[in-house]
């Protein structure tokens, strides 16, 4: 048996949507909520406390405690309305001071000196002080099935001078500290964890799941719901929602027949490209869109024929048309791609890297290097072997598909003939990732490839991108090599000073965009759905999407 | 029937119970790609190494496969179905909380389906080849090609996005803390939408073998020779037809009980009820194979267990069936 949960989800939307549309209620007024919990919704302007928000997600996060959490979105960010962190993220998707109201950098880069806000408590009464800190990085780097475990690995030593004063020394200068640990790790409530020997089979309840955060989780239950409650002491100030209901759906589809039927206020995924419209029309439902940091590329071994040639991948580059991509794959719900990798939304963007489309330059790129069709078969030979390779894509995804069949097209029109090979996910992944460590080599031509935004997020991971040395360049799967890329890899990951940072980063972008390490394709864009009637408070974090705890605080509150 | 006769049976149905757990066990050591992806699911790539030795140690793939499979059967026989990577949470746990779900579903989804499909059926072939009869079976061929999700994504527009009357999803409504009988009403509500799917799509099943094993027996000779006795019509449907004709319709209720769990994946994806079905949807887009493994081996004891019923009905409802054994 061989299931496609994104295409069948997509099928089974589209549906709902077309039953909808046909029937004639649809067209003259919005169902009545179907439940009679609904809650008491505040005017916008009101300062007043929203009594509750109904969220939904796709799938169980288990039980929510920083080792059971399930995935790194939306998990961590349910896990974070409980839990704080030193530094958070503001709009703009960049760490501010948090729990710490001040983080001062030695002029090293490698010790970095916090000093907490006064009268933080746990939601059990018990202050917060710099010994909860301490014994956070040191429980977390004991007790390693968690992902902040790798966080804190560049942490060498933490001391505590006063209650309110942190020191964290680092093995050496680390500019991605900040967004990847400190506005990333739970602080952790020193008196409730000490006597917790095995985190990860540990069951939290609501007397001992303790944290700092604006809410407080009240009731789990698997595979239907969690129900949070405001924690009106929070020092950043009272949330505006009193209590937040989130219930687990088995699909999309079946998050927006709630949201439909008012039986939720928000879904907390992006709504899928072709339901933007449809669901955005229906009334008293808003989308919310912007920029996300996910990526969609292609990915190819530059160490063999025939991308072994910066030729080839320039033409593959030039050949693809972006625009198109966008449009026709996304229904223009994506971002085309920057050649140079960093998203034109970040801040971080190099405006003078131009991505363009030009098949007559790309078919002259070809020729220049005798790349021509000798045996009349539209299909180029370089050096007497064939331009025909496999293109890898995961069957599970339909989007990447149609992303796959489109650029199949696009290079058959400069002769290179990458066929569409549509593979379990599994294999997929072997072939471009043997055993997820890069120093294992690659198994693969060409195949399209995504990150999850936080590569995007973090320029520092450009290193970790396109170094060649797997131990530095731990993703950079396509076996990219270049002597002056390393030396920039490495002088970002010890280089502290913004301005010449921003300059190591444009050039990266150069270098990518005319050696073309991998070709970027798009950033799908987020659109999020939401009642504004219950709750209009949702901001949206460049990159992100709505669903963070910051949506949930009044504006004076906020990073 | 013999004692010797059961053990046989039973001993049959062990055997065939080790085959899928010997399957179940070699499936994800055969499949392509990296054993530990296959244990510790998507997020394989998240892991540090010290996580992915621990991973290797707790799965014991570092053991020989002789090894791997004692402690595998040892496990399961003390209802230990291993460990998610993906939930964080014991397998065993996971099956608990979500078999009653299914159960209640498939319970009331059989109950209908057999009380439903057995009456239309015998009213359809004693009306046979009347409006009644040409009505009710073209109606059954058509529930019975219709695909569950698209039936159950129907119901959902209808009765919930548009009517409102019955809730879209779950088994509960989320965090309403109703108490007794709200509580009793809160349930039925949303398990009628989704049993209801169920139920549509197994009575096809029934009516058809109710039916056709109800014109088998009308054509009977001991049928002729009670309208030659002068038995009124009601008495032979009753006592002589329909009983008859109920001996296949049990065996083929039993069976429905084991594929009636095979239906609850879609049906429940699609009303997100909180079932083993879900259960499985979730594991396979995850990648959850642990999870994977063990809820299809309690759909195949499921399946087990309902051949076993039809084996053990089957002599007690036909007196013939017990003299050949």
């Amino acid at each position: 048996m061989r299931f496609d949960p994104g295409r069948t989800g997509a099928l089974l939307a589209a549906i709902v949507i077309t039953v909808a549309a046909c029937s004639p209620a649809a067209s003259t007024a919005p169902s009545e909520p179907a439940a009679s919990t609904s809650p008491t919704a505040a005017p916008s302007e009101a300062p007043t406390q929203v009594a509750q928000v109904r969220m939904g997600i796709v799938g169980d996060e288990s039980t929510l405690n920083p080792y059971t959490y399930v995935t790194g979105f939306p998990g961590w960010n349910l896990l974070m309305l409980q839990y704080d962190s030193l530094m958070a993220i503001d709009e703009q998707g960049q760490p501010q001071p948090w729990l710490a109201t001040a983080v001062d950098v030695s002029a090293d880069g490698a010790t970095y000196t916090l000093t907490l806000a006064d009268g933080v408590t746990f939601n059990d009464g018990t202050p917060l002080t710099s010994a909860d800190v301490a014994f956070t990085v040191t429980y977390f780097q004991a007790n390693t099935q968690s992902r902040f475990t790798r966080a804190l690995r560049g942490v060498e030593s933490v001391e505590t001078p006063s209650a309110t004063t942190v020191v964290l020394k680092l093995a050496g200068p680390n500019p991605s500290f900040p967004l990847r640990t400190l506005a990333d790790v739970p602080i952790l409530p020193k008196h409730i964890w000490e006597a917790v020997t095995n985190p990860a089979e540990h069951t939290f309840d609501s007397v001992t799941n303790v944290g700092s955060g604006p809410y407080k989780l009240v009731e789990y239950n698997s595979d239907q719901f969690y129900r949070f409650e405001a924690n009106a002491d929070y020092f950043r100030g009272e949330p505006a929602v009193k209590e937040l209901v989130v219930a687990k759906f088995a699909d999309d589809a079946g998050a927006v027949a709630a949201i439909r039927a008012s039986e939720i206020d928000m879904i907390v995924r992006p709504v899928a490209p072709e339901q933007i419209d449809i669901l955005g029309a229906e009334a008293g439902i808003t989308i919310n869109k912007g920029p996300q940091f996910t990526t969609t590329m292609l990915n190819y071994d530059t160490t063999k024929f025939p991308f072994d040639r910066v030729e080839v991948r320039q033409a593959v580059s030039l050949a693809v048309d972006r625009q198109d991509l966008a449009d026709t794959v996304y229904l223009g719900g994506a971002t085309p791609g920057s050649s140079g990798w960093i998203h034109p939304n970040s801040p971080f963007f190099n405006s003078a890297v131009v991505t363009k489309t030009d098949v007559d330059a790309a078919k002259a790129l070809l020729d220049g290097i005798n790349a021509t069709d000798t045996d009349g078969d539209g299909i180029r030979e370089l050096d007497g072997q064939p331009l025909s390779m496999e293109m890898l894509t995961p069957s599970n995804d339909s989007l990447r598909l149609r992303v796959a069949e489109l650029v199949r097209e696009m290079l058959l029109q400069i002769g290179i003939d990458a066929k569409v090979a549509s593979v379990e996910q599994a294999t997929w992944e072997a072939k471009i990732w043997p055993d997820f460590d890069v120093s294992k080599g690659r198994d693969y031509q060409l195949g399209v490839w995504g990150w999850s935004a936080p590569v995007q997020a973090d320029t520092g991971q450009i290193a970790q991108l396109v170094h060649s040395d797997p131990a530095v360049g731990s993703i950079n799967l396509t076996g990219f090599s270049d002597p002056e890329t390393d030396q920039l890899a490495e002088e970002l990951g010890i280089t502290g000073d913004p301005a010449r940072r921003q300059e190591i980063i444009n050039r990266l972008q150069e270098i990518i965009a005319t050696e073309l390490p991998f070709v970027m394709l798009l950033y799908p864009d987020g659109a999020y759905a939401y009642r504004p009637d219950v709750y209009d408070g949702w901001i949206f974090i460049t990159g992100r999407g709505i669903m963070d705890k910051i949506s949930l605080l009044p504006p004076e509150a906020r990073p | 029937m013999g004692s010797s006769s059961i053990t046989g049976r039973l001993l049959q149905y062990v055997l065939v119970l080790l085959v899928a757990v010997t399957i179940n066990f070699l499936l994800p050591r055969l499949m392509p790609g990296n054993p530990l992806a296959l244990i510790a699911g998507a997020d394989v790539g998240l892991l540090t190494p010290e996580q992915r030795q621990e991973v290797i140690e707790r799965a014991g793939l570092d053991r020989p496969l002789i090894v791997q499979y004692a402690t595998y059967i040892g496990d399961l026989a003390t209802g230990d179905f291993g460990y998610s990577y993906r939930q964080k949470r014991p397998i065993t746990d996971l099956i608990a909380e979500r078999l009653p779900w299914t159960l209640l579903l498939t319970g009331i989804a059989l109950a209908i389906s057999a009380v439903v499909g057995t009456l239309l059926g015998a009213l359809s072939a004693w009306r046979r080849g009347r409006f009644t009869d040409v009505a009710s079976l073209g109606v059954m061929i058509v529930l019975e090609s219709m695909p569950s999700f698209w039936l159950g994504m129907l119901l959902v527009s209808i009765f919930s996005v548009q009517l409102g009357i019955f809730p879209t999803f779950g088994a509960i409504t989320p965090a309403a803390g109703y108490q007794g009988l709200e509580a009793v009403i809160d349930v039925v509500r949303h398990a009628i939408l989704p049993a209801l799917t169920l139920s549509i799509l197994s009575v096809p099943g029934v009516y058809l073998t109710m039916r056709y094993s109800m014109l088998g027996v009308l054509g009977e000779d001991f049928i002729r020779t009670a309208r030659a006795k002068g038995l009124s019509e009601r008495a032979i449907l009753l006592r002589h037809v329909a009983r008859n004709a109920l001996v296949p319709v049990v065996t083929v209720i039993a069976l429905r009980l084991g594929f009636a769990f095979g239906g609850t994946v879609v049906v429940e994806t699609v009303f997100s009820y909180p079932g083993l079905g879900r259960l499985i949807f979730e594991a396979v887009s995850g990648r959850d194979y642990p999870v994977m493994q063990a809820t299809f081996l309690v759909f195949t004891i499921a399946v087990l267990i309902s051949n076993l019923l039809a084996d053990y009905l089957y002599p007690l409802l036909d007196p013939r069936a017990r003299a050949a054994s």
